[in-house]
């Protein structure tokens, strides 16, 4: 019981967090505020779960959110990849610009 | 061409190089003897790669990190096309290649009767090739030509020539290995003309050393398929 109302408090915690951050899209926000109220209400109700769980075909309410938890967690990751290789590639053509703008012919020739 | 000895300055040689301190001086220095431009894109080594050259004629391109082959590519190939080339060639810095490979690539380009040659070990010779690099190579081979639907037999061979409609059409941004099917990618979807001619690539200690391990090949799927799905 200790370990919910824990659990309780660090949702609330977050979800006023986020609440009031600035500098996030409203979808962005919208999407954490939804999954953090949905975590809130599933420690509230931890037999609501069970009963999706069941909708979908799964036993157990905790097996259920433990899937809801990979895939989110997946979907975290596919995104801060996207967002990893967007940087990955404006870092690239920042070094070959500078590589380019500082071409340094070794011989006579000029490198024009 | 300009003499027989030397070929005029549209051509452009590209090398890259991260950490070839013990071997790029010579390999450059033979390419000099044939080639007028050529371009050395220092992939942000950490030895003396660089100073090796001085005294060389050659351009000297430096990342400021290693960024991997596929950007060091794409670097020498956005120089040379900002730069005048009308064709392009690209020559390993680990002494694998021979020159008068290249001078063959270069021969076919200017004929007029394709955009891109790819030199092919496969259809050459390849000298003290390791079992498992020549695995990995027709894995890699079967892999590009299921994926773009082509019949190459090396697509990954480093010794390649590009006329400029083929270089300033590539814009890779797989910086590491993956860029060859990348760029595979691309050429097709121009609607580029690619030929192979049999080339000799030679493994000595230091390039079977300097080469990449197998196990990167896993690494080099991922970023295939993650880069298609990202198209």
């Amino acid at each position: 019981m200790n370990f919910r109302y824990f659990l309780l408090i660090l949702l609330s915690t977050f979800f006023l967090y986020v609440l009031w951050l600035p500098k996030q899209t409203l979808v962005r926000k919208a999407f954490v505020l939804c999954f953090v109220a949905g975590m809130l209400v599933f420690a509230l109700n931890p037999d609501l779960s069970t009963e999706i769980a069941n909708y979908f075909g799964i036993v157990r309410g905790v097996d259920f959110l433990f899937y809801l938890s990979h895939l989110t967690l997946f979907f975290i990751a596919f995104v801060y990849y996207l967002r990893f290789r967007e940087m990955e590639i404006r870092f690239t053509k920042l070094a070959r610009q500078v590589a380019i703008d500082q071409a340094t012919n070794l011989g006579p020739r000029s490198p024009d | 061409m300009g003499t027989d000895q030397t070929i005029d300055s549209r051509v452009f040689v590209i090398v890259r190089a991260y950490n070839e301190a013990t071997v790029i001086r010579d390999v450059v220095r033979q390419l000099c003897e044939r080639f007028d431009r050529i371009v050395v894109i220092d992939d942000g080594s950490t030895d003396s790669t660089a100073v090796c050259l001085n005294g060389l004629k050659v351009i000297l391109l430096r990342h400021c990190v290693n960024l991997g082959a596929g950007a060091a590519l794409q670097t020498g190939l956005t120089y040379a096309v900002t730069h005048g080339a009308d064709w392009i060639l690209t020559f390993d810095a680990d002494g694998q290649h021979r020159v008068e490979d290249a001078l063959a690539i270069l021969k076919l380009l200017q004929s007029g009767n394709c955009d891109v040659v790819f030199g092919s070990r496969f259809l050459g010779t390849t000298i003290n090739i390791p079992k498992t690099r020549k695995v990995l190579l027709l894995v890699a081979r079967w892999f590009s030509n299921r994926m773009f639907d082509t019949r190459l037999t090396d697509a990954h061979n480093g010794l390649r020539g590009f006329n400029r409609k083929a270089a300033a059409l590539l814009d890779l941004t797989q910086n590491g290995m993956a860029y060859a099917s990348e760029m595979l990618r691309q050429l097709k979807e121009g609607n580029m003309s690619i030929r192979e001619i049999p080339v000799t690539i030679e493994y000595t200690d230091y390039s079977r050393r300097k080469g990449q391990s197998s196990l990167n090949a896993v690494n080099i799927l991922i970023d295939l398929i993650m880069g298609r799905l990202m198209r």
